[in-house]
This record gives structure tokens, sequence and C-alpha cells, in this order.
């Protein structure tokens, strides 16, 4: 029974790390209603700059773990710009833009690996000791985790409710078209969604990485389905379906690690995905049109 | 001599093996538009399942252990691996192509494979995880006595008549009714069922052929090197069939001969015996990976219908009749 308590607890740190990927994935997916496949690779490239600038140029942990989070972001923007604006603006087949993230998530890690290398990295910063808080035990980086994500998702609720970017993002997640007539300036929306995901992307990848200690080119290969999971279960476009989501994946992952084995945790991740496609493809909360 | 007439052989049984996996994927999105991000998982099982009705039972206490083992003849085994790997197919079709959106297919397609990979690497009673499948004994040994080499060029000619029987398959499939409710489906798939087309069931055969002729290619590969681990199936690999799929051009099988020969022999096979560059082994095949990636991104920028792009097809029209569009005209020929 303690050990179960106990997984909670660390099902309360993965769920702060799939709630920044997923939340993150989602409002880009609802904004531009196509899916990056490529979103994986995003979370290792900013783990990859984090360690670089932090153990090769000597930065501090901190200070590295932003400008890599930013830095992601400017890389996600100039990927939109670059490669996706292509496909859009000409109103390709959806399908299109699949197999281009398709591609651009192989192009990203054999990038990811011709520079660093296909090795195992690892961070220059001290894990600590857990520390026993009530039935829990966890190390301080991983409170700082938890107390993270829970910044950043109040900060995304206060984006989306109180400026106007979030309004506007809201608006073209319901209807782009609408959003357009109504004088918005969809593809500064666009610019600014994708930058919001490359930083979220960055954050979680940071996370992830720092809470497995040690990562290589392809570390968020398994980790983007459970991604996927916590957006299709939470609603496409819904960043507080995905909030939830991914409280209820990340939780029972883990949990189901001390019933199961370790091993087999991300599958019980697939079993909530297709069990949500073949109940509730819609997911927990609808979205009209987008199912 | 004695060096490059084997290599060539290599080769060609490569492109061989290539052509019908490119078909079968062509089958499944070609023709039908079902997106399937995780092609490799059915050349595994279809070289996994090969594997074990063609080699000896394995014993846990030499450290080989997988199921069956049933030591049957290698050409019954192939039948076998691509009949599971059609069962496969239709499993996984099962989940993923009764979904509206295209996103979900590639989605759950994806996170199947990735299912598929984790079980099959970690649980070792079934093919021996990490370690593989290994040891099977050359084709046809037990009938002929010849050497490595000879066992080569004898694979090209079993290959080749493998690969023709897979062609008139492929393009079986692509002329019948089938084919054609195949590719209306992929077009349009609302109005495929407002004229009672069951789109769901088509899909699902389509993605249970295309299945089959991957266990077929992967048998191929699986009598050829006669081991087989999951190092041999990551995920990338499944992007080389896609690249040759759309570089050749989709939804005509002679597209699908020139990509794989574009892609899977020119640049993925011909590549790997490319010497490595001394302190930097992994190199060469990044930059592969890179260049393959590339090139999928670059056709669809480009030549979005591949080098041969579909025919046209041409119906009888009455003279006085306003011409109609067909569907290959505009940008895109698949559904959304």
């Amino acid at each position: 029974m303690n050990l179960v308590v106990q997984s909670v607890g660390f099902g309360l740190v993965t769920a702060s790390v799939l709630a920044l990927a997923s939340v993150g994935l989602t409002l880009q997916f609802g904004v531009t209603n196509y899916i990056n496949f490529a979103y994986g690779t995003y979370l290792v490239l900013a783990a990859y700059f984090t360690m670089a600038l932090s153990t090769r140029a000597h930065l501090p942990f901190l200070l590295a773990a932003v400008l890599a989070c930013l830095a992601m972001g400017v890389v996600a923007v100039g990927i939109a710009k670059g490669v996706m604006q292509h496909f859009v603006s000409r109103q390709a087949p959806l399908f299109y833009l699949l197999i281009v993230t398709f591609g651009l998530s192989l192009i990203i890690e054999n990038l990811v690996q011709a520079i660093w290398g296909p090795g195992f990295q690892t961070y220059n910063i001290a894990v600590g000791s857990p520390l026993n808080l009530g039935p829990f035990s966890l190390t301080p980086i991983q409170l700082i985790i938890i107390g993270l994500a829970v910044v950043a998702m109040v900060a995304i609720h206060l984006m989306l409710s109180r400026t106007s970017l979030g309004k506007a993002m809201r608006a073209m997640s319901d209807n782009k078209d609408l959003a357009q007539v109504s004088g918005i300036d969809t593809e500064r929306i666009t610019t600014w969604t994708w930058f919001i995901t490359g930083c979220l992307a960055g954050l979680a990848g940071i996370a992830l990485t720092v809470t497995t200690v040690s990562f290589n080119p392809a570390s968020a290969d398994s980790f983007l389905f459970v991604i996927f999971a916590a957006v299709i279960l939470g609603g496409i476009g819904r960043p507080y379906g995905a909030m939830a989501a991914a409280a209820i994946l990340g939780i029972v992952t883990e949990v189901s690690a001390v019933v199961v084995s370790s091993t087999y945790k991300d599958d019980i991740a697939f079993v909530a995905l297709v069990v949500v496609l073949l109940l509730r493809p819609q997911g927990l909360i609808a979205t009209r049109g987008k199912a | 001599m004695d060096l490059i007439l084997p290599y060539i052989a290599t080769l060609a049984i490569f492109f061989f093996v290539y052509n019908i996996l490119t078909w079968g994927l062509n089958i499944q999105f070609g023709y039908a538009g079902v997106l399937d991000f995780t092609f490799i998982t059915f050349v595994a099982c279809g070289a996994y399942f090969s594997g074990v009705f063609a080699l000896g039972p394995g014993q846990k206490s030499t450290g080989f252990e997988w199921i069956l083992g049933l030591s049957w003849p290698f050409p019954i085994a192939l039948v076998m691996g691509a009949l599971a790997a059609g069962l496969l197919g239709i499993v996984i079709g099962l989940i993923a192509v009764n979904r509206l959106r295209s996103d979900y297919m590639a989605i759950v397609t994806l996170a199947t494979g990735t299912v598929i990979y984790g079980l099959v690497s970690n649980y070792t009673p079934l093919f021996d995880g990490f370690d593989g499948l290994a040891g099977l004994q050359t084709p046809f040994s037990q009938w002929l006595n010849i050497n490595y080499n000879q066992f080569t060029y004898l694979w090209v000619g079993f290959c080749a008549v493998v690969m023709v029987i897979c062609w008139f398959i492929a393009q079986r499939i692509l002329n019948s009714p089938l084919g054609r409710t195949m590719r209306a489906i992929r077009e349009d798939q609302e109005a495929a069922e407002a004229f009672g087309k069951d789109s769901f069931r088509v899909r699902l055969i389509a993605m249970s052929m295309g299945a089959v002729l991957a266990g077929v290619g992967g048998a191929l590969l699986m009598g050829f090197i006669g081991a087989f681990n999951p190092a041999g199936w990551t995920s990338g690999e499944t992007f080389v069939v896609w690249a040759a799929l759309i570089v050749g051009g989709r939804g005509n099988n002679w597209g699908g001969v020139v990509g794989s020969f574009v892609v899977a022999v020119l640049v993925n096979e011909a590549t790997r015996y490319i010497p490595p560059i001394p302190g930097n082994a992994t190199l060469i095949p990044t930059v592969r990976n890179m260049l393959i990636g590339a090139s999928l991104i670059a056709v669809l920028w480009l030549r979005p219908e591949g080098i041969i792009p579909e025919a046209r097809r041409r119906f009888y029209q009455l003279p006085l009749l306003p011409g109609r569009r067909t569907p290959a005209e505009g940008m895109g020929s698949a559904g959304s």
C-alpha cells in the first residue's frame, strides 16, 4: 500500500512533465489544426540546448534552461515559417503536413545525433536526496518540476482567459475563418502559438530529462505518444482537458508500474489511448467539428 | 569480380524486397489513403513469424528462446509470416481505420508500433527480446548443396519470382473494382459512403493486404540474413519505405519501383558499404537518415505527385456534356 502511495508521488512528477508537454502540443494542434509529429524531437532538442549551454558553455543551469526554452520557441517558429507555412498557405491536404512533420522528426533527431553523438548525456546538477513529505518521498528537483508545472499551468490559464492573444488563440481554435473575418491577425497569432509551443516543449523536455537523469537523441520517442494520448484524452485543442488528462495519465501510469512492471508503463498509456479512441474519440471535453 | 558480383546480387535482393514493401505501403496509402506510420512493424511481423516457423525450437537454457520453432521448409514459413502480418494488419486496422480524421490513423499506427516494439524487445519468450532470432539455416540448404555465394544468387532468383507474384497481386487489386473503391474512398470518403461503399471494411482490407506484402518482404529478408532483431526495425526504417513511395509516386506501382530504386537501393543500402569516417562512425547513417527525411519534404514541396505521377483515368464521356474534373487533378490526390 505504501508503495502505491509512493508511486502517486512519482505520478505527480510524470503528470507535471506530461502537462507541460501536452498543453504545448494541444494549443498548437487547436490553432493550426494539424498535429506535429516532430514535437517529441523538440523536447529532446531543448534538452541538448540546455546541456550544451550549461556543461559546455558553463552557464548556470537555470539560465541555460531559460535560454534553451526561448531558443526552442524561436526554432519552432522558424520551422513553422520555413517549412510548414509553405504547405499551409497552399492548402495542401492534411496528410502532407503529417508526412512533413514525420520527416522533420527524422531530420531533427539525426541532426542532434550528428552534433552531439548517439550516446547518453547527463546534466551537471545534483539531483539531491529525497525529502519525506507526508506519505511521499520526492527529491528537491522533482518538487521544483511539480511547482514549475503548476506555475506554467496558471500562466497558461491567465494568458488564455485574460489576454487578447489568448482570446484570439481560443477564437482561432474554434473557427479559424470566423476569427479571420472578425479582424484577428491569424498569421501573427499562429506565430505566437508556435513560439509558446516551442517554449513549453522546451520546458517539458528539460523537465523530462532531469527526471530521467540521462538522455539520448531518442529519449522522447516513446514519450511522444503518451503526449498524444493526453492530448486526445483531453480533447484536441483543449488545454484544460490536456491538463486533466495529463494528471490522470501521469498518476495511472506510475501506479500501474507498481502493479505490472515499469517496463510496460507506456503500454498503459497506450491502452488508455485506444479505449478513448474507441469509446469517446472527441475526448473528455468534446470539441465540435474536431473529432 | 569475386566481390562485385555478390555485392550487386545483395543490392538486387534489397531492390526486389523494397519493391514489394513499397507496393504494400502503396496499397495502404496510395490506393486507400490509410496513413500507416508503422509499416515496418508488419515487415518485422513477417520476418519474425517466418523465422519461428522455419527455425528449430528455441531452448531457454542456451539463451535462445522463441515461440513455435517448427522447422518447417522456408517457403511455407514465408506464407505463414505473410499471413501473420496480414492478421496484425487487421488488428491494428480495427483501431486505426475506424476514425474520421487521418491524423488519428497516423497517431494510432505510430503508437501501436511503438508499443509492439517495446513488447517484442522486452518480453524475451516471444522472439528472444533484444537479441532477436538468429541461426536460421540458409533456405533450401536441406535440398541443395550450395555455398553462401551460390545461395545469394539463388536468393536473387527466388526474390524475383516472389516479387513478380506480388506485382500481379498489387496490379490486380489496383485495377479491380475493389481498387477503384479504395481510390474513391481516398478521394472522398463521404461521397463513397453515399454510394453505399463500406469505407471501414475496404480500408481494413487495404491495411491487411498491404501488411501481407510487408510480411512477404520481411520473410525474404529473414531468409536472406538468417537473423532478425529489434535493431532492424526501428521507426526510422518506416521512413525509408515512405520516402520510396512518396519520391517514386504513389497510386501506381511503377512509381514504387522507381522510388525503391532511388531511395532504398541508392541512398539507403548502397551507402551502407561506404567505409565509416574514422572517429565518427555514426555520421554516415545519420546523414543518410537526414537525407531520407529531407527527400520526403522536398518531393512534397516541389513535386508532390512524385517522379511517376498516378495516371489520370479517362472515362468515356458524351461529346456534348461539359467536361468533368477528374480526382487526379489539383494539388492533392488523397483524402484529408
